[in-house]
């Protein structure tokens, strides 16, 4: 090229500069494209995270078959909607009616979604807690709930297999005799796959996000 | 030139559909399935205490099953689990994080404490790291086969047949791996390997996962 070409008054090096600036602008739409794109694709790939331990049985939640106050109730009987199990017992001190109170709640900010969840308390107490008992208490913390127990070899099944550790311990006067327990929640999606178990510590804000998510997939 | 500013803007652009597409495709980050629930349970180990699933919460736990009077049948279940304990320095446990090995007695009408802990010398567990226990005779059965889906049959002369099982449970109380069969590379290579895979996902569990570990006693009702 002559010397001309580098003053830029000439028209031939304002159409190389047109050009570049076009190539420019072309780099920058792909480049915002591709990052916009691959944000999405990865939004949608992440897994929503629960809080708690989350389980991918391929096996569905075992079978429960316990009586409630209004006859009997078994896990069947939920089939198509969300079923959070509870295991305690309504000597309970404090844990139980903490993590009641706070499911209850739950249910609460579920709104009208709730309808289509199931709130289930076995009692690891068989020999003091009846159908009626259980039934009972467990209403006082919403009226939806239901409270169930059997024969004490039925509910060793059952909690065994809930993964839930339960053995009596030395109480007061007042009290009587306590049990001790896992006081974990297991919530069962529409399928009847347990899916995820909840510590006791989590909110009454986390287990509703929990059960939406369950609600909606 | 504008060729070569074309290319300029897709090589990054390709580079990176690449780098997702192996991650993907090879997955790099190993994880352990999520089999099921592990049992909850009350045991009697060989010092006459108690043995629960909370207690073992926390820790990442290796069962076996089996009984005191097995004799050589046992033996190859036995040596497994020594030998995996021989190989624990090759698994990068974070250090607050404690693996266990349990071996539950299905035959508790015959194996009291004394006898566990006579067994246990025989076999090498330390009654420490490696504890043997049972439990009443209902509840064991509850435990070893409707919760770690195992099996075990009296056969008429007082001796069992049963399934010689390694199941792997985590902190969290779920079951990470089932090992039954001896495949190419024998279940302590693959055991410990897996061990290796369990001890990373710790190392980097946040959130609630985290706080299953740190708050193990607050699973409990206690008075």
């Amino acid at each position: 090229m002559d010397i001309t070409a580098s003053t830029p008054q000439t028209p031939d090096t304002g159409a190389r500069w047109r050009k570049r600036l076009r190539i420019g602008v072309v780099a920058l739409v792909v480049l915002a494209v591709g990052v916009y794109g691959a944000r999405t694709v990865l939004a949608r790939a992440r897994p929503y995270v629960f809080h708690g331990s989350v389980i991918q049985s391929t096996e569905k939640a075992p079978q429960v078959s316990l009586q409630s106050g209004d006859g009997p109730v078994s896990l069947a009987d939920f089939a198509g909607e969300v079923v959070v199990l509870y295991f305690g017992y309504t000597f309970c001190p404090d844990v139980c009616p903490t993590t009641l109170a706070k499911m209850a709640r739950a249910m609460d900010l579920l709104g009208d979604r709730s309808d289509e969840v199931n709130v289930v308390m076995i009692s690891v107490d068989p020999e003091r807690d009846t159908p009626e008992i259980v039934s009972e208490y467990v209403r006082h913390f919403d009226p939806r709930f239901i409270g169930v127990t059997g024969p004490p070899e039925v509910i060793d099944r059952v909690a065994t297999v809930y993964g839930v550790y339960y053995e009596k311990a030395e109480g007061s006067a007042a009290t009587g005799y306590l049990v001790n327990h896992t006081a974990t929640l297991m919530v069962i999606d529409r399928e009847g796959y347990l899916k995820v178990v909840l510590p006791f510590e989590g909110t009454a804000e986390e287990i509703a996000a929990d059960i939406e998510y369950l609600l909606e997939h | 030139m504008s060729r070569k500013a074309i290319f300029g803007a897709a090589i990054p652009i390709v580079a990176i559909l690449l780098a997702t597409a192996s991650f993907v495709v090879f997955e790099p980050i190993q994880v352990l399935p999520r089999i099921r629930l592990a049992p909850g349970f009350s045991l009697i180990d060989q010092h006459g205490e108690s043995l629960t699933s909370e207690d073992l919460r926390g820790s990442v736990t290796l069962y076996t099953f089996g009984y005191s009077r097995c004799g050589a049948p046992c033996d190859r279940l036995n040596a497994t689990v020594s030998e995996i304990m021989d190989r624990l320095d090759e698994v990068d446990m974070d250090p607050e994080t404690e693996i266990r090995f349990v071996t539950i007695s299905f035959d508790p009408d015959t194996d009291t404490p004394e006898r566990l802990d006579a067994y246990a010398e025989e076999i090498g567990a330390d009654g420490d790291r490696w504890v043997l226990a049972t439990a009443r005779p209902g509840h064991v059965e509850n435990v070893v086969k409707a919760g770690f889906k195992t099996w075990f049959e009296r056969r008429d002369d007082g001796t069992f047949s049963y399934d010689p099982a390694l199941v792997l449970v985590d902190g969290w109380g779920v079951v990470r791996g089932e090992y039954r069969y001896q495949t190419q590379t024998s279940d302590a290579d693959r055991i410990v390997r897996h061990l290796d895979v369990l001890a990373e996902e710790i190392r980097n569990a946040h959130g609630a996962a985290a706080l299953a570990y740190e708050a193990a006693h607050l699973f409990l009702c206690y008075p």
